[in-house]
Parts: C-alpha cells; structure tokens; sequence
C-alpha cells in the first residue's frame, strides 16, 4: 500500500494487494462497539453518565466507524482504487483507528509500544492483530502529521 | 409552676457553610493514545498553551494521570464527556 500526503492537505491511501484491502476493512471489525460503554465505566452513578452520555457517545463513535467502512468499500469499487482522507475527515478515520486500537489493547494487552516485539508473540490471531494495530498506529500518526489542522 | 417568659429576642445564630469542596477533572494514561494527539486535544478542549498541554501529557504519560481542570461538577462534567467522545480515558474526582 502507498500512503501519500496530497496538495490540498488531505492523506492518499493507495491499497495495491487484496491484503491492503482486507486491513483497511478490518479497522471497523477491530473498532469495538464497547467503548462509550468503558468510558461510562469511569464515572460515578451520579453522574448519569451511562443514561445521558454513552448513548450520545456510541453514535458518535458509530459513524466514524460506518464512515471509514463506506470510504474503503466505495474506494475498491471505484475505477480508481484509491482513498483520499481529507481535512474534514480527519477526526472521523482518526477516531475509528484509535477506536479499533483500543478494541485490540483491550483484548491482547500488547502495553507500551516500545516493550512489544511481534517475533516474539506465539499465537497466530495476536501477532495478525499486532501488525494491524502497528498499520493503525502508522495511519493515525500520519493523519496526525499530514492531515489534522489542529 | 412558674412560668418561663420566653426571651425578647430569639438568639442570634449564623451558620457557616462550608463552601463544596471542587471537583477536578483527571485525565488517565492509557497504552494507545499518542503522545501528541492528548497535547492537541488539551489545547482543543481547555485552550491551554502548547507548552502547557505538553507538560501535562507527560504528566499523565508517566505519573499515570494527571489533573487538568478544578471547578464546579458541570462543567467538569461536561469536560470528561468532550475527553471521552476525543477517546481519552478521564474521569470527575471530588477534591481532596
């Protein structure tokens, strides 16, 4: 896959091989629908937080998600195979990445980047989340760099 | 029996209370955010400096937590539900 930051201040995503395709698929499927959930998991009862703000947080998180799935299934159909991540919709792919890394820290546990060697994980299914995690990290930080106007 | 003439004037009492203790929003670390995304969503949220925003992030990055906010609990509240929706473990503590 070629990643490349465009003139007008947008990220291009060039998928070259079904593998390209099929991780940039996977970012949804990664992306857990639990978070809004953890996050009420943080405040007091009080607060209300799970009646009043994790609704309001599970949309929002949803349409990153079905943002980022509609962006990559209209890109493999398109003549042009190609996903240009705008300024407008940083925060959306943003989002679903860091959504689909927090789904994946939360199920293996890989900690602090710097202590995480992929050689060393034994089992198939956490070192093939491992590497997507390291690809979402790659994109986030790019979209960070290239992307985000913040 | 005698009787017991009430007094003229009722005493006086003034009571102090004690003003609510502040509430303080805490942002937590977490094994995924980027360093310089928690910068950015500090400046984004409260306005801070750049200088500032850094020097909390690294504050939650290897303290654990930091305090960003003190102040009343709806905006507290309403300064955790902006961390949460960037995707920020925060929560709301009663200061000690």
């Amino acid at each position: 896959m070629t990643l490349a930051p465009t003139l007008n201040g947008g990220l291009k995503l060039i998928p070259e091989e079904r593998q390209d395709w099929l991780v940039l698929l996977e970012i949804a499927v990664d992306a857990s629908a639990n978070l809004a959930r953890e996050f009420g998991g943080l405040m007091d009862e009080d607060s209300m937080w799970d009646e009043i703000v994790v609704p309001e947080l599970e949309a929002e998180f949803s349409v990153q998600r079905k943002h980022v799935l509609k962006a990559v299934k209209k890109a493999r159909r398109a003549k042009e195979k190609e996903i240009v991540i705008e300024p407008k919709d940083a925060d959306l792919w943003y989002g679903a990445l860091n959504q689909a890394r927090l789904s994946l820290e939360a199920e293996y546990q890989f900690g602090p980047r710097e202590f995480a060697e992929p050689e060393e994980i034994q089992d198939p299914a956490m070192r093939s989340a491992f590497l997507r995690d390291e690809f979402y990290l790659t994109l986030q930080s790019l979209i960070l760099r290239y992307v985000s106007t913040d | 029996m005698n009787a017991v003439e009430a007094p003229a004037h009722a005493p006086k009492t003034r009571t102090y209370e004690k003003p609510d203790k502040p509430w303080q929003v805490v942002v937590l670390d977490d094994p995924v955010n980027l360093m310089e995304y928690v910068s950015r969503i500090l400046i984004r949220i409260f306005g801070f400096s750049r200088e500032k925003a850094d020097q909390l992030m690294m504050m939650v990055h290897q303290e654990g937590k930091a305090i960003v906010w003190t102040g009343g609990r709806e905006k507290g509240e309403m300064y955790v539900n902006q961390l949460h929706s960037a995707q920020l473990h925060a929560t709301l503590e009663k200061a000690e």
